[in-house]
């Protein structure tokens, strides 16, 4: 870390780290949603599978990347926390913004359990076509779509008190 | 001759037919193993989070501010900084929540629902008489401090637990089996949701 700190101030590596936290969340969150739409819609469908704008992500690889961007937002987001529980929380309970700290409490919490889910979540999609699991691939995705949404909505409040351009 | 090479044929035949039945059955046999696994984890995860989230278990505590680990639960002294938990409830929660989904996979497919029933009633039932309990006490105009008990609570959780596991059929438990993967942690939240009530009303 020195070296790195040699080249890079302390700021602008915090600073990088939380812009990689936000480009790998839109990235989550345009997969996620575009696949939750996708379950929630009926498509058209023929021989080959499922067709329409969404058709290529009812499909085992889309649900494989949304898992690998899921861990790496997670582990991307433990790290963040570092920073979050010293530099961040400390100001926001001087100022009295207990609905922010509440929130990002309550974010670790919804993280976590789509954390859980996600080896299920994957097995359900490894066949996309598969009638059995179609209800609880449904709702399973429609779960880490609701973690996924309120974690960026609650990570963009917490940037907005002490983050990147705040 | 002819009958030889034509018994050879036939038992050539049923060989190539039985390597790929026997492969398929492997096959299916390995799958069901990892639903039963992914989805046991999934469940047994969302309740022994809660658990130890509510218990305040973590595996270890991380002091940022010294850059410091300790084993367990630290809180620490003042110019530690502030003690993280979640780390270590993650860790240990998936620690907890492995061997537990393995040992599911040896078992038959029946017995895991109806055991699946019986652990995820007992850990809907357990909050619910606990928190029955609590108010109870609070409105009722006699004495009864066993009532804020958390064993207490956990007879009655514990007998409705047997209950809907005895008498649950086993359609229904299959039926519900990949449900509990949804019950469970929206259950989850909603518990830890309400212990940070305390958050919104300041």
């Amino acid at each position: 870390m020195d070296i790195l700190f040699s080249v890079i101030s302390v700021q602008t590596f915090w600073k990088i780290s939380v812009f990689l936290h936000f480009a790998v969340a839109v990235a989550l969150l345009a997969a996620i949603t575009l696949q939750a739409a996708a379950v929630l819609l009926p498509a058209p469908q023929v021989a080959g599978g499922p067709v329409g704008p969404f058709g290529p992500l009812l499909s085992a690889p889309s649900a494989t990347l949304i898992v690998i961007l899921y861990v790496v937002q997670v582990l991307l987001g433990a790290w963040l926390y570092i920073k979050y529980r010293t530099y961040v929380r400390i100001p926001m309970e001087g100022l009295r913004h207990w609905w922010s700290v509440g929130a990002f409490e309550f974010k670790e919490h919804t993280i976590t359990m789509g954390l859980a889910l996600l080896p299920a979540y994957w097995y359900f999609w490894r066949d996309p076509a598969s009638q059995q699991y179609a209800t609880i691939r449904k709702w399973v995705t429609v779960f880490l779509l609701f973690t996924v949404w309120y974690g960026v909505a609650v990570g963009h409040v917490v940037n907005d008190f002490r983050g990147v351009g705040s | 001759m002819t009958q030889a090479l034509d018994i050879s044929e036939r038992v050539a035949y049923r060989e190539e037919q039985r390597i790929p039945a026997a492969t398929q059955a492997r096959t299916a046999t390995s799958t069901g193993k990892l639903e039963m696994f992914v989805v046991t984890f999934g469940i047994a995860f969302a309740i022994i989070y809660t658990l130890f989230e509510r218990w305040n278990w973590p595996l270890f505590t991380y002091h940022p501010a010294v850059n410091r680990f300790d084993l367990f639960r630290v809180v620490g002294i003042p110019e530690d900084g502030p003690p993280m938990f979640w780390y270590g409830w993650l860790v240990l929660s998936a620690i907890a929540a492995t061997p537990v989904a393995a040992v599911a996979t040896a078992l038959p497919r029946q017995s895991l629902q109806r055991a699946t029933v019986f652990f995820c009633v007992l850990a809907a039932l357990w909050p619910i008489f606990y928190a029955a309990g609590l108010y109870t006490d609070e409105v009722a105009t006699f004495n009864a401090p066993f009532l804020r008990s958390v064993w207490a609570s956990g007879v009655p959780a514990l007998a409705g637990a047997i209950a809907a596991a005895w008498l649950v059929s086993a359609e229904r438990a299959e039926r519900l089996w990949t449900s509990w993967l949804m019950i469970m942690p929206i259950g989850g939240l909603i518990i830890l949701g309400y212990s940070l009530l305390d958050f919104f009303e300041r």
